[in-house]
């Protein structure tokens, strides 16, 4: 960038606490920002919904509450099907390559599906899993309960399974988990620790069962009013290769919490059989077809949408 | 309109808030018992809770701005001249519907846009954007009232009351 | 102008505003766009306007308020204010001063259902006031004592300010009903104990009343057993983690309304008002919320809440310094402001400080119900007092505002109580 460049000042919008990894994830970008354009685009980082909730964090982008805001596609059923490819489960069996194969097949349909914004880029958080008060093993053992997802396509798997689902945001978790509001929760695994789940949870299922999807998305006009250098310098942050290092730290993060609650006697993590793993994938089915059809409805070919996201993810080694 | 008529719908908004604050009660009220003696939950039930009393805030909004119960620093108001008082009416009254009526027209654009965002409760996918519709009905009919009032404030301030109402807050 | 300017302009404009009768709500909503839009465009401000009021209101969390509200008023409709009294007035009432006394235990039983002040001060304006008066206690203690009382209803869960509080601050509202138990009993105690002081120190200011014999007692006492009932049912189940907040709002409406059906005690029409009163009170609520939420997106981007907390703690004053110089301020806004309106306003930027210097976020919400109490009752704006004023038409402020003395003293002195010993706050929500 060129000294004469107007100095920009950005608004960085998330909804996780100060203490997540997200949080040093987006100083480490914006620090980069900054050194790459001479100091001339400078950010603040606002945590913890402080400039609006979650479940808005796209349309802040896009109306330009905050300029870059972290959002999860999930959180709104219906919103943006193409995306919802990458909450299927048993597809992804990491969250580093899964990150840079769903950013690179993403790319092209981000300029439709969330074509309000400038999509920035898109990665996953490693593979959660099931966290229940009672042990469930196969998906029968779901019917009756009450189940906090983490996204859309988890609570249409409740649903399914005969199960009922109970909202409620991450920091929320624990207290419904304690009053019997719900059973279980849908949740990556350091997060359990983080937000204290670890306290009202027993068994967890050792498999990765789902990955929720996320993005950074810029505010256009924001993005247009910067110069052509500024404009490369965001360019060149909204890359594969930088929703790999977002995704990085975060993963091994969530990662960690796999072994910290096998080393805990109060807890009982367990593996599935290869016959109960079949059982789960049997069940989990429907939600291609779910998501194939909600893909067809917004105009485009399934079959070929998920190849090419398959293809990707065998490229990065992040196939289940 | 004629005082009666628009008592008669303002009566008719306060009801309709009332019985979807009974139907918000009654919904959390059986579902936990559906949940501790059959332990199941009726779909959709935190999505239609949260609707449902989105529905009766706005619809409450619509009648506490006509009714006058909104919470005000009366301190220099009440010291005022008679003159005095109602120059500070008129003036609160010309703020609060250039505030409203920005608020009703900007939530009328959110109901658009959810719609056209395609966004669904969780368990039976429902739209959306037709709980926000009737929230912002409630929004809409206020403004009318609100014209209405603030009109009679200016030109006949006979039919309006402006007394310190006591809601009982804290 | 440094976004410090605009801040500063913005809380002038706002008191401004206020000060000229807009509605708080409209006046912090208006201020906040303004802010916001002048620092990042009006646009985006705009768009705020159409996001944030339907994303508070459609927050299941916020069920709370109107449900508690409408538990009360249930409470207060089919009839249970007056059988409290009564039955405190059999146990107590032949005691110095023991109609007072017996008020106070009757809006501390009343509290427990109710979680408004006001509503609890107006309740017994209507049924104590007229008993006091009857046997010839004087006008400004007979007030006093309902203003007093009344302030129990904010303390004693469940508690409409304490839920707010938590929803603002993302405290658990379980514990912060079940840590103002304590207090509230407190509170109870040091009301009583200050009325038989006053009847020690001015003999034949204060009558009291006949002995009521065990029978009697026992017959007053069957009369109440639905509200103890429901009480132990709603904070128990709150204690014991049966339901959340929310639900434990639910279930005391619902079972507020099935006790006043079982016992006949409700029409259609009164259920009907009850429900239209919560809704209003819940608007007036809300609408402060929903504009406080947009004036706070404004303080979050020029950075308020940091720069005071740094300021503040900055000066030298050490943890109670600071502790002071906040709690004097409340009482200074009390003078001029609504509770309500004053918590939702003050809150966001005084929270982060009582944060930074280690206090207990749970004890401070106890700590902020007492100085909100004060504002309630003390001159020359006291919510209680206006509202007694309100229901006995007869009395002179200036009387009311005389025989709440005595109770301003003793908040006082319960306020440094609990700063000496957090515990009373903290120790049962710890056992949670
Ligand atoms: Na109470
Ligand atoms: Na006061």
């Amino acid at each position: 960038a060129q000294a004469q460049d107007k100095p920009v000042q950005l608004k960085l919008s998330h909804w996780v606490p100060p203490t997540h990894p997200l949080q040093k994830a987006m100083e480490d970008w914006a620090d980069s920002v900054k050194k790459a354009s001479n100091g001339t685009i400078t950010s603040t980082i606002f945590p913890s919904q402080q400039l609006g909730k979650a479940f808005d964090h796209y349309d802040m982008a896009r109306d330009g509450i905050a300029d870059l805001t972290y959002i999860n596609p999930g959180y709104q059923p219906g919103r943006f099907p193409v995306i919802a490819a990458g909450e299927l489960p048993f597809l992804m069996s990491n969250a580093k390559g899964g990150s840079v194969a769903i950013d690179e097949w993403y790319r092209k349909y981000a300029a439709k599906e969330m074509k309000d914004v400038k999509f920035c880029l898109a990665f996953v958080h490693d593979p959660g899993s099931l966290h229940s008060r009672k042990k469930v093993v196969v998906p029968a053992d779901v019917r009756g309960m009450k189940i906090r997802p983490a996204h859309a396509t988890m609570a249409e798997l409740v649903t399914q399974l005969g199960g009922t689902n109970v909202q409620s945001s991450a920091p929320e978790v624990r207290d419904i988990l304690e009053k019997g509001v719900a059973d279980a929760v849908s949740f990556p695994w350091g997060s359990i620790l983080l937000f204290g789940i670890d306290k009202v949870t027993k068994y967890h299922i050792d498999v990765p069962l789902y990955a929720t999807t996320f993005t950074f998305v810029f505010n256009k006009t924001r993005y247009d009013q910067m110069s052509a250098a500024q404009k490369k310098v965001i360019d060149d942050h909204c890359t594969s290769e930088w929703a790999g290092r977002i995704a990085g730290p975060w993963s091994d993060f969530e990662h960690d919490g796999i072994q910290k609650l096998k080393n805990d006697p109060n807890h009982e993590v367990y593996p599935l059989t290869p016959d109960q793993v079949a059982q789960w994938r049997k069940v989990t089915e429907p939600l291609q077809a779910t998501w194939a059809a909600n893909v067809r409805k917004a105009g485009l070919d399934p079959e070929a949408t998920m190849a090419e996201f398959r293809a990707a993810l065998a490229k990065h080694r992040a196939a289940y | 309109m004629n005082r009666g008529r628009v008592d008669r719908f303002i009566d008719g908004i306060e009801v309709t808030a009332a019985c979807f604050l009974a139907v918000v009660t009654a919904l959390t009220f059986v579902s936990v018992f559906l949940r501790y003696f059959f332990n199941w939950t009726i779909p959709d039930t935190y999505d239609f809770s949260a609707l449902l009393l989105g529905i009766l805030v706005f619809w409450g909004i619509a009648v506490a701005n006509y009714r006058g119960d909104h919470i005000t620093v009366d301190l220099v108001w009440s010291v005022a001249g008679r003159r005095g008082k109602r120059a500070l009416d008129i003036l609160a009254a010309l703020v609060t519907l250039v505030v409203m009526l920005t608020f009703t027209w900007m939530v009328g654009t959110k109901v658009v846009s959810v719609r056209a965002d395609n966004v669904l409760t969780y368990d039976l996918r429902l739209p959306v954007w037709m709980f926000y519709l009737v929230a912002w009905a409630g929004l809409a009919a206020s403004m009318v009232l609100l014209t209405v009032r603030t009109l009679r404030l200016v030109f006949r301030p006979d039919l309006v009351d402006t007394r310190v109402h006591v809601t009982p807050l804290e | 102008m440094s976004s410090d300017a605009v801040a500063i302009t913005g809380f002038v404009a706002l008191f401004v505003l206020m000060l000229l009768r807009v509605p708080v709500g409209v006046a912090m909503g208006l201020v906040g766009v303004c802010g916001f839009g002048y620092l990042a465009g009006f646009q985006p401000a705009l768009k705020i306007v159409a996001q944030s009021p339907i994303r508070t209101a459609t927050d299941a969390g916020f069920g709370v308020i109107p449900m508690f509200l409408l538990m009360g008023a249930l409470a207060s409709t089919s009839g249970m204010s007056r059988e409290l009294f009564r039955a405190a007035n059999t146990f107590l009432g032949h005691l110095r001063g023991g109609l007072g006394i017996a008020t106070i235990a009757a809006c501390g039983g009343f509290a427990a259902i109710c979680g408004s002040s006001v509503a609890t001060a107006a309740t017994f304006s209507a049924v104590a006031y007229p008993e006091m008066r009857r046997y010839n206690y004087p006008q400004s203690f007979a007030t006093g004592v309902i203003a007093a009382g009344g302030t129990l209803g904010i303390m004693i869960p469940p508690s409409v300010v304490l839920a707010v509080y938590g929803i603002i601050t993302q405290q658990d509202i379980g514990k912060l009903f079940v840590a103002g138990i304590v207090p509230g009993l407190v509170a109870v105690g040091m009301y009583m104990a200050t009325i038989s002081l006053i009847g020690w120190a001015k003999p034949g200011f204060l009558p009291a009343g006949p002995r009521s014999s065990w029978r009697e007692r026992l017959a007053a006492v069957r009369e109440i057993w639905a509200v103890a009932l429901l009480f132990i049912f709603v904070i128990g189940g709150l204690y014991g983690g049966l339901f959340t907040a929310t639900e434990a709002a639910g279930m005391g409406a619902g079972g507020a309304y099935v006790i006043a059906i079982l016992r006949k005690k409700l029409d259609r029409k009164q259920l009907l008002t009850c429900l239209v009163d919560s809704v209003r009170t819940t608007a007036s609520v809300f609408t402060i919320l929903m504009g406080a939420l947009i004036f706070g997106y404004f303080l979050t981007i020029t950075q308020t809440p940091q720069k005071v907390t740094e300021f503040l703690t900055g000066l030298g004053l050490g943890t109670y310094g600071v502790l002071l110089v906040i709690m004097l301020m409340y009482l200074l806004l009390g003078c001029v402001m609504d509770a309500m309106a004053m918590i939702i306003l003050t809150i966001p930027i005084v929270f982060p400080v009582i944060v930074a210097l280690g206090f207990d976020p749970i004890w401070f919400g106890v700590i902020i119900v007492m100085t909100v109490e004060l504002g309630l009752i003390h001159p020359p704006v006291g919510m209680n007092v206006f509202v007694i004023k309100s229901v006995v038409k007869d009395v002179k402020i200036s009387t009311i505002f005389l025989g709440v003395i005595p109770f301003v003293v003793t908040d006082i002195l319960r306020l440094g109580v609990l700063i000496a010993f957090p515990i009373l706050a903290t120790w049962l929500p710890s056992k949670m």
